[in-house]
């Protein structure tokens, strides 16, 4: 274990955690893939990135999935990983690292299917279809597929969904999304009341919420429509668990699987081991394999030292990735330069949104607002973060990973600025008769945050303002900014949508009904329009359309509001052994995708 | 002795429950809510008074000390779940007891320290003895400048140069990693090495420079010259009797060095990569993960003080003049 | 001081083994003692060497303004991001060496693209401030509490022997990281820009606070030993006040004592400053800092050694030259010890 040199792990653990305390590596989902390592930042732009994505029938949703060209069984995949997992209970998973693992162990009523052209279809996983509404949307049915098991050989039935459903709603489950819960039972923490206790104390959920009328039947009765259902219900935080086998708290550390392989072993910070689960059906499963024996994972490899190794390619290195560590941006440079290594290379956009919030109690002028803008130079913090590889500078706020998004959208000129532009934000400050006004401007105290703080305060003053810089905790960073009462007036954070859809963009960012201690929005944009747009799009039941309306509110937002400097859109780029067969970036999960990997015979 | 024992033991108790209350008030002093770390995406007012209940941050802070030192000794019962005595309570950070992630860091602190140590002791103790044995010739003005030079090197800057010469340069060694010794000795050597030659290297001189000056300071003792103009062999002088005199001072040293290593090597373990306690340590500061930086203030103060007694300890056996009741703090 | 290297040595730690009280000012021949150890010291060319070179990084770290002037480079503007091609793609510079250059005498900092040279000049800067306010508050608190203890013995000395036992219980590295921050959070408003002031302040505190025992302890030893000696007791037994007799007798014959130390303990302040920014709990960007240049550094050095070279060379230099001073000092003082 600890195999890096030097302080990497801690600071990119640090700058992950600070993302993982706002949820910002939210696990999400979004179309088309990306795998061709191209030469450049940026890459390809999937076309089909921009659409919805349509949801399947049951020949979609039917087993198994397809091979993957050239694939053979056997051999263990070594895995090196940085931080160990904070959660294997699925109802605490909310990162895209624990998402990552959780689609090797479990299933949800749904989940997606890519094929090779990168497009990408929601399917029934356990479900025999991605779901069929009624009541407008209100009401949702699913049916379980034949032959779906626990590791247990136990069958899964519509008791253990309901119970995975209504566990969520126990004191210990803290760390999880309340999509469904709240769709259910009640806004922000209120659905808690429906069901204090969980299911544990023999309480259940009444039928006109939640019916299983029979073991293969699954209704959710929501309180409003809700046209996204079958997405939420992809995430992992879904995933079934036995009604039998319940640990409550204890669970995190041993879950039972219901997917390809089975958690052997686990010790906290050090190791884990997943062999394969012989009571999973490939037949019943459209999206995972089960071509590799099993995943010998450690834990405590920083990024450089993941990348030696797999640049080395030596030893049990040709049969090794890891799950979610980059290339270090250090060495990016050698990793494109070897063409032996620029092979193994697997990248995509990842769905995080670098932006500046503008506090909009503070800075009520929109014109210092697009001065700010204007003035950010958004190449620079982007280098800092990681190298010209690790993203590519936005122009907006919705990332190429959500339908809707438009490439050559640029109000602001970023992409023909990327270094700023201080004349042009020292005139609109002078319009605004704000000269040398004073930004408080707050970061996350780490090291890469702090370098950025250089050429940020650098830009700003360039313009015309004076700059007050603020350091805050690392650990809390996002809870100090998600007060209303901050008292700073920009800070930057990214933001990634859950599923495909910009619905879990721009309501939890924008919406200003919902401006509270604890809420996202970090801007504090309180819009009329905003919030009448948010409620109309919100019940549009037609995928297609509300994709075309979010990308026109979005546009509205950044022309006429403009809460946040569009900053940065990511990218992950991944490296593999050379022996590793199957490796594809996967924009469901933003990281390579494990369960269609194989070992190429040696 | 038991006496010397009882008293010490009791007197580091006092000391521990001192430190333990200085860490525990300074650090709710500060205008910071740790409830705000353990909060997850959905971090609502409700979910950061949940986690209030759940954590007993609601009562009072000389009660939550108590409850705190209490549970060290007999357990407690959280809403999340019973914590076994020792309990230090649950990390904020990663929900995990306190307790568990320092014993599961510990080793990896102890293999660092006592490799170290073999390696400096050894280097140094036998670098300052030629030294003194050869007092004035070009060898000992050879071992002085260097160890000078040496013990004026930082970690932070040798580490990096010997991993970017050995490592990554040249390939002779492994990158720096920590294996179990129980399941790869090897690994567990091969991984350990340079961390141990790089602190040992800033280590060993300030035992080379002491065991030389102890040592010549000795050899000029009365009883030594004795033994030496009775005529007996230079090499059984050296050993039997000035050696043993000046093992006094290195023994408070080395005694100092180990308590302070065993508690967290923190600059080499950051240098590279390990993840000890000391890592742990800055860590859990950086998040401000209360119980944590508790847990690790506690467990490096106790090994700190119970190396102290073993040293007063030492000294008893080494010299059998020293009195241990005779009062030694000062 | 403790910790120089690692959580390890508090005060540098093979005290020369000096502790025998050096001769009482007595009028035996003509020369003073202060003349007989100065001629010493100017024989000792080691000495004189290392007392240069300790002046010239007093000295750069004193004009630094001056050299910038001369220069003509700050260590705030970011060089390689305003001119195109001083930083390649991936922020490292592009020249040879780090970008060693004419222009950049120690190349650009890579990332923000800072010229290495100032950086370093002013990074000696501060930490030489903060290291003179550690060493100087930690000696006159060891002088105050050591005499104190010392002379008047009894509780007050059991007392502030607990003291201390309770400040040496406290692991000294672990002890600097925890409470950097505290000690800043209770200064500042959480809502302002922390001045850089308040750093240095609670970074002065933090090391101050533990600082002092180990030289407190020492002092108190030679104090002891002291109030035994004849020239004390007939000093007292003349009448003289206390004050009069700390101040009088006692004090001038810590001089030696205080003065090696003082040596001994500033570069470990040095060090162990450098050590707490580079854990990353020091003072942050952008006030120039010594330490902050090792974590940079420790990140790129396979890519870019010069940067490690330049400040680890710098401090290589530094810290051995003090050590060699204070082994001058030490043997000028006192020529029994040492070779």
């Amino acid at each position: 274990m600890a195999n890096d040199s030097r302080t990497r792990t801690t600071r990119t653990a640090l700058a992950a955690l600070a993302a993982l305390a706002a949820g910002s590596l939210a696990l999400t989902a979004c179309t088309g893939t990306d795998s061709d390592p191209g030469p450049g930042p940026g890459g390809k732009d999937a076309a089909v990135q921009q659409k919805a994505v349509p949801l399947g029938d049951e020949a979609a949703s039917r087993g198994p999935a397809p091979e993957v060209p050239g694939a053979s069984g056997g051999g263990t995949v070594r895995v090196h990983q940085d931080a160990d997992y904070d959660h294997l209970d699925p109802a605490q998973i909310y990162t895209a690292d624990g998402g990552l693992i959780a689609s090797l162990y479990t299933r949800q009523l749904t989940t997606y299917t890519t094929d090779e052209k990168g497009r990408k279809v929601l399917v029934g996983d356990l479900a025999t279809d991605s779901g069929t509404p009624s009541d407008g949307g209100r009401t949702w049915t699913f049916t379980l597929k034949d032959g779906i098991r626990f590791e247990d050989g136990t069958p899964i039935t519509s008791a253990d969904v309901r119970h995975t459903i209504e566990r969520m709603y126990a004191p210990f489950v803290t760390d999880g999304p309340s999509y469904v819960q709240q769709w259910l039972s009640g806004d922000g923490t209120d659905y808690r009341k429906a069901l204090p206790d969980g299911p544990y104390e023999g309480d259940h959920l009444p039928d006109d919420v939640l019916e299983t009328p029979d073991g293969k039947t699954v209704v959710l009765h929501f309180r409003s429509p809700q046209p996204d259902a079958p997405f939420a219900l992809a995430m992992p935080a879904y995933g079934v668990v036995p009604k039998a086998k319940d640990t409550r708290e204890k669970y995190d550390a041993a879950p039972l699987s219901a997917g390809p392989y089975r958690i052997a072993s686990f010790k906290p910070g050090r190791s884990m081991e997943l062999v394969r689960n012989k009571h999973w059906d490939a037949d019943t499963d459209p999206y995972r394999h089960q071509y590799v024996d099993g995943f010998d994972i450690t834990f405590n490899h920083s990024d450089e030292d993941s990348t030696k190794r797999l640049l080395a390619d030596t030893g049990e290195a040709e049969t090794a990735l890891s799950f979610t560590n980059g290339v270090d941006p250090l060495q990016t440079r050698k990793a494109l330069g070897d063409p032996d290594a620029r092979e193994r290379l697997v990248q995509g956009y990842q769905p995080y949104v670098w932006q500046m919030n503008m506090n909009m109690d503070r800075i009520k002028d929109k014109r210092v607002r697009d001065a700010i803008t204007h003035a950010l130079p958004n190449r620079r913090i982007l280098t800092l973060n990681g190298g010209a590889y690790a993203g590519e500078v936005a122009g907006g706020l919705l990332a190429p990973t959500v339908p809707g998004h438009e490439k050559d959208f640029d109000p602001y000129g970023k992409l023909a600025e990327p270094d700023g532009d201080p004349q042009r934000a020292r005139k609109l400050l002078k319009q605004a008769g704000k000269e040398g006004m004073r930004l408080v401007y707050a970061y996350s105290n780490d090291e890469i945050r702090q370098r950025q703080s250089v050429v940020v305060a650098d830009a700003l003053e360039k313009a015309g303002f004076d700059v007050q810089r603020k350091e805050l905790d690392a650990g809390t960073w996002y809870s100090q900014l998600r007060k209303v009462d901050n008292g700073y007036d920009i800070y930057m954070t990214s933001w990634a949508q859950d599923w495909p859809s910009a619905s879990t963009v721009i309501p939890p960012l924008f919406d200003g009904t919902q401006i509270q201690d604890g809420a996202s929005n970090y801007s504090h944009v309180d819009d009329e329009h905003v919030n009448s747009e948010i409620r109309r799009i919100g019940a549009i039941t037609d995928p297609v359309k509300a994709t075309k309306e979010w990308s026109r509110l979005h546009r509205y937002i950044v022309e006429e509001i403009n809460p946040a400097a569009p900053i940065s859109y990511t990218r992950q780029i991944q490296l593999h052994g050379s022996r590793i067969g199957g490796a594809r970036y996967s924009d469901t999960l933003n990281y390579i995708d494990p369960t269609r990997l194989y070992v190429v015979k040696g | 002795m038991l006496r010397f024992l009882v008293r010490r033991t009791l007197g580091a108790a006092a000391v521990l429950l001192l430190i333990s209350a200085f860490t525990f008030f300074l650090f709710f002093s500060i205008p910071q809510d740790p409830a705000l770390l353990a909060c997850g995406k959905n971090c609502t007012a409700d979910a950061v008074a949940l986690i209030h209940r759940n954590l007993g941050l609601d009562d009072p802070v000389p009660l939550q000390y108590a409850a705190f030192m209490t549970g060290i000794v007999t357990g407690r019962e959280f809403a999340a779940g019973p914590c076994p005595a020792p309990c230090f309570g649950y990390s904020f950070a990663n929900d995990r007891p306190v307790f568990e992630t320092l014993a599961d860091r510990f080793p990896t602190t102890a293999s660092l320290t006592v490799g170290g140590a073999v390696v400096f002791l050894a280097v140094g103790l036998g670098a300052g003895m030629i030294a003194a044995a050869r007092r004035g010739t070009a060898t000992d003005k050879v071992v002085s400048s260097v160890s000078l030079v040496l013990s004026s090197m930082q970690i932070y800057f040798l580490g990096p140069v010997v991993l970017g010469v050995l490592v990554y340069g040249t390939g002779l060694l492994p990158s720096p990693s920590y294996v179990p010794l129980t399941e790869d000795p090897a690994g567990w050597f091969t991984g350990l090495l340079i961390p141990w030659c790089v602190m040992a290297v800033i280590f060993t001189a300030n035992y080379t420079r002491m065991a030389r000056s102890t040592l010549i300071e000795q050899l000029q003792e009365d009883h030594v010259r004795t033994a030496r103009a009775k005529g007996m062999p230079g090499r059984t002088v050296f050993f039997r009797y000035a050696w043993r005199g000046s093992l006094i001072p290195i023994v408070t040293i080395f005694g100092m060095d180990l308590g302070s290593l065993f508690g967290g090597a923190m600059i080499t373990e950051f240098t590279f990569g390990l993840a000890g306690l000391g890592r742990l340590a800055v860590d859990s500061v950086i998040d401000i993960d209360l119980p944590m930086i508790m847990g690790v203030m506690l467990f490096s103060s106790a090994l700190i003080l119970l190396c102290n007694i073993v040293v007063d300890a030492a000294y008893a056996l080494i010299d059998p003049r020293v009195r241990l009741d005779a009062g030694s703090s000062a | 001081m403790s910790s120089p290297t690692e959580a390890a040595a508090s005060v540098p730690s093979p005290l020369p083994p000096a502790p025998s009280p050096p001769p009482p000012p007595g009028p035996v021949t003509g020369r003073s003692p202060g003349r007989l150890m100065r001629r010493r010291f100017r024989r000792d060319r080691t000495g004189v060497v290392s007392a240069c070179v300790v002046v010239l990084f007093f000295a750069v770290g004193l004009l630094a303004p001056v050299i910038s002037w001369l220069y003509g480079k700050d260590p705030y503007t970011l060089y390689g991001q305003e001119q195109p091609g001083l930083l390649d793609p991936f922020g490292f510079p592009a020249g040879p060496l780090g970008g060693v250059s004419g222009e950049h005498w120690f190349g650009l900092e890579p990332g923000l693209g800072r010229d290495v040279f100032m950086q370093l000049v002013y990074g000696i800067r501060t930490s030489l401030l903060i290291a003179l306010a550690v060493t100087v508050a930690t000696t006159l608190t060891a002088i105050a509490v050591g005499v104190t203890a010392g002379y008047l013995g009894g509780r007050t000395d059991y007392w502030l022997g607990r003291l201390m036992d309770f400040l040496l219980g406290f692991p000294s590295q672990l002890f600097f990281v925890a409470f950097m921050p505290v000690v800043v959070a209770l200064f500042v408003d959480p809502r302002e820009e922390t001045p850089t002031w308040i750093r240095v302040t609670a970074l002065v505190l933090v090391l101050w606070f533990l600082g002092w025992t180990g030289l407190g302890r020492l002092l108190r030893g030679q104090v002891l030993a002291l109030r035994e000696r004849e020239f004390v007791e007939a000093a007292k037994v003349s009448g003289a006040s206390p004050w009069r007799i700390v101040r009088k007798e006692l004090l001038p014959n810590l001089v030696t004592p205080v003065l090696v130390q003082f040596t001994y303990m500033l570069p470990g302040v040095v060090t162990a400053q450098a050590g707490l920014s580079y854990l990353g709990v020091g003072l942050v960007e952008p006030t120039p800092d010594w330490g902050r240049m090792f974590a940079t550094a420790g990140e790129v050095y396979e890519n870019d050694p010069a940067y490690l070279f330049f400040p680890g060379t710098a401090m290589v230099v530094f810290v051995v030259c003090f050590n060699l001073l204070g082994d001058s000092l030490r043997d000028a003082f006192d020529p029994r010890t040492g070779r």
